[in-house]
């Protein structure tokens, strides 16, 4: 049966690999929209401080940092906007499976975010003019609303990796409260009260007042970041639920991820450490230079978070439905009869490049299956990456990419595409000259078709 | 009722449409309020408008930009490959959107807190919001013109030139200043809800001329968008008289009467927009057909416009003036 698959036109980002370009929006939407989630509970708390006299408390809330806040979610809400555009350029299908999956859920925590954008403003113009009580109900609500949107949005993320019982066909219900939902909400909801401890400590140091007000200040703030101390308990239950194939790379399996693993676990234990036997046990004050060198620690840890949630989701962009090609297993096993880039209505845009047509199809196949990961020249270069390879060595590493490296996916063209992309490649490393043979040996052809025969369609992970 | 037909895109077209008029109420606001403060900051004038229009700007915008997310993710559901295809073409000339509104966004505080640097600010935001409504108005045209993907790719063309761009962006600002003048007229009273008449009805004939421009274009409304463009015409002419019938009686019933007929224009307006994107919507997948949640998004937008209700209502008891101060 003929698949239709839909061909989105492909973007190049220069030196940088698309995970790089999506990862430095994502790491900056998640530090600031976890920070306005902390630090709406953070106000609630403070506020209550000020209703029952605590002057400095008032002080604090009508502050900087309910500003900061407020600053933060409008950032927090733009680069969200901006996440959506730039997952559309970097993995179109993944974000439309994800909106048609999750449609009416993604409504509903827009709602949320309704409501938490008319609480905080809401707050932050007339919070001087209102009661006590209005003034603690509306950052309530707007905590709670905040939260309620990371309540949402978790469930849709942590899909992506362990979609649980909706591969079974359970449901979307099953795909939203999947193995990973819960660790994951609880970890991010640490995370979100921890930034917001970290900014009040810069932010009370900057207040006109005596050096021991502002340390009383600050252990009532540090008091926010109490549940990093229980981040390792959810960081290990992610773990056990997470594929065994994605945590055997993370705890040694792949270098740089289990690098990444280490430098969040590590920032967060320095911060934790620092918060809770520092300023919570021995009752240390912090100035404004340790504090905004905690908070830089905490944003090192939270890229080093996220480029792990992203990595540990290698071959696939949603687990055993999409691979990070963004075709599904069927199309894979579709395209390995048909080659991969028949369909593909784009011609290139630099055709006039390549020497010959075989390196024009290479240019294509390395467009349509490679280019969401590696660039040519530039930030994980195949180029150098198979630069000392030999030629069979290429053509069976590429032909069965699944054993080549386990969170690869299937090679999902036939034994002509890998022929082409094998020849593209070497022309790139001979330094792209004027002419180049054309590699037609009928024996290389079959002997490429066998290994991709012999190694299937499968993933090396399983679903 | 057509459009809004078929089990599925039904209710999705119902929310894309109703949420997109929502949205443009709020950037019409931004866009030509941010026009209209600079205006009267160039010319030194302690315009109460402007000091209104600076005051709430930024607020106008962070409800503009929530309010555009939900018109976001419904338009992925009817119009995915479209919208993504016309995305990817654009490529990071479309995501330039983002920078201008964030640029935008401070630009508004900066306006509002600075009197020395209000004039930049002012102008810095015309032109991120100009940028923002051109990027749209392309997008939009390109989505339809799927012949031209395959060129414009091949040769790295970031800019749609279609003409249709120019005229329909122009239909777009006649729009939104009749759409500003119908906000801010109830802040408003006596010469400056006449002056505000003057720019909605002003609005209005921009509104004709682009309208005409397109015509000559050959754009037209096939089967006038099963009568929705003669209940646009109609409650343009009822909206025409509200505004004429304030600029006569500033604090009468007029500004009611343009505000209503105003609305439906909005609405039926959006509707005939859509007329001719209809051809391309594409089938529900069958994902996105089989999608569960749609009864705890209708219980929590219940709940969330009772909260929005409780926020309004708890700011005007907090701040209307007692009776002993």
């Amino acid at each position: 049966m003929a698949l239709a698959i839909p061909y989105y036109p492909v973007n190049e980002f220069g030196p940088l690999m698309k995970g790089l370009v999506i990862g430095g929006v994502g790491i900056l939407h998640v530090f600031l929209a976890q920070f306005a989630i902390g630090g709406g509970m953070l106000l609630y708390y403070f506020e209550g401080r000020a209703q029952r006299g605590d002057a400095d408390a008032r002080k604090f809330v009508d502050g900087y940092f309910r500003v900061l806040v407020l600053v933060s979610f409008v950032f927090g809400a733009l680069t969200g906007v901006a996440m959506w555009f730039t997952t559309i350029q970097v993995g179109a299908r993944t974000i439309g499976l994800m909106v048609d999956e999750f449609h009416w859920l993604w409504a509903t925590e827009w709602v949320w975010f309704s409501i938490e954008v008319c609480a905080g403003y809401a707050f932050y113009r007339f919070g001087s003019r209102l009661d006590d009580r209005a003034r603690r109900s509306l950052l309530g609500l707007y905590a709670f609303a905040a939260w309620m949107s990371l309540f949402w949005i978790n469930g849709i993320l942590s899909w992506q990796l362990t979609p649980g019982g909706w591969l079974d066909g359970n449901g979307m219900w099953a795909g939203f409260f999947n193995p990973s939902f819960w660790p994951s909400l609880f970890f991010r909801t640490a995370v979100a009260t921890t930034l917001a401890a970290l900014v009040a400590c810069v932010v009370i140091n900057t207040m006109d007042l005596p050096r021991e007000r502002k340390a009383e200040l600050i252990r009532r703030a540090s008091r926010f970041a109490a549940p990093i101390a229980l981040m390792p308990i959810f960081a290990l239950w992610f773990l056990a639920v997470i594929p065994e194939d994605s945590r055997t790379w993370l705890l040694g399996g792949s270098l740089p991820m289990t690098m990444f693993v280490g430098v969040a676990a590590g920032a967060s234990m320095l911060i934790g450490a620092y918060v809770i036997v520092g300023i919570m046990i021995k009752r240390l004050t912090i100035n404004i230079a340790t504090a905004t060198l905690l908070l830089v620690l905490a944003f090192g840890a939270t890229a080093a978070g996220e480029f792990v949630r992203e990595g540990a989701r290698k071959p696939f962009t949603v687990r055993g439905v999409l691979y990070s090609t963004s075709l599904t297993p069927a199309e894979v096993a579709h395209l390995r009869v048909t080659g991969a880039t028949v369909g593909d209505p784009y011609p290139l845009r630099d055709e006039a490049r390549y020497p010959t047509a075989q390196l024009q199809r290479g240019a294509k196949v390395f467009r349509v299956l490679c280019d969401a990961c590696h660039t040519k020249h530039g930030s994980n270069s195949l180029v150098e990456l198979v630069r000392t390879w030999t030629d069979d060595q290429m053509r069976l590493n590429i032909a069965k990419l699944q054993r080549t490296k386990g969170f690869m996916p299937p090679f999902a063209g036939n034994a002509e595409d890998v022929e082409a992309l094998v020849q593209m490649l070497k022309w790139e490393v001979a330094g792209t000259p004027r002419s180049w043979p054309a590699s037609a040996d009928p024996a290389v052809v079959a002997q490429i078709a066998r290994w991709l025969d012999e190694v299937g369609t499968s993933p090396m992970g399983g679903r | 009722m057509w459009p809004f037909t078929g089990e599925v895109h039904g209710v999705w077209l119902l929310i894309y449409i109703l949420t997109f008029a929502l949205h443009a109420v709020f950037i019409s606001y931004v866009l030509v309020g941010t026009a209209y403060a600079l205006v009267q900051a160039v010319r030194r004038s302690d315009d109460p408008i402007a000091e209104r229009v600076r005051d709430v700007l930024p607020f106008m915008l962070g409800c503009g930009i929530t309010a555009g997310v939900a018109p976001l993710l419904f338009l992925q559901l009817l119009y995915q490959r479209h919208f993504y295809s016309a995305n990817l073409i654009l490529g990071p000339r479309w995501g330039a959107v983002v920078p201008a509104l964030i640029i935008g966004f401070y630009a508004l505080y900066v306006a509002k807190s600075s009197v020395k640097w209000r004039r930049h600010a002012l102008a810095a935001g015309t032109v991120c919001f100009l940028f923002v409504a051109w990027s749209w108005t392309e997008i939009h045209l390109l989505m339809l013109d799927e012949p031209a993907w395959r060129t414009m790719y091949t040769a790295g063309t970031r800019i749609y030139g279609d003409g249709g761009v120019a005229p329909r962006l122009l239909l777009w600002l006649g729009a939104m200043v009749t759409l500003f003048a119908t906000v801010s007229i109830w802040w408003a009273s006596g010469a400056q809800r006449r002056r505000l008449a003057v720019m909605a009805l002003a609005g209005r004939v921009i509104v004709g001329l682009a309208a005409a421009w397109l015509v000559t274009q050959g754009a037209s409304i096939e089967g006038a968008a099963h009568g929705w463009l003669y209940l646009l015409i109609g409650a343009l002419v009822i909206e025409a008289g509200g505004w004429v019938w304030i600029w006569r009686v500033p604090d009468g019933v007029g500004a009611l009467v343009a505000t209503a007929a105003g609305t439906a224009a909005l609405v039926a307006g959006a509707v005939v927009r859509e007329a001719p994107r209809l051809a391309i919507l594409e089938p529900p997948r069958p994902a996105a057909l089989e999608a569960g949640g749609f009864p705890t998004f209708v219980a929590t937008f219940a709940f969330g416009v009772l909260a929005i209700a409780w926020i309004v209502q708890t700011i005007r008891r907090g701040t209307r003036p007692r009776p002993d101060s």
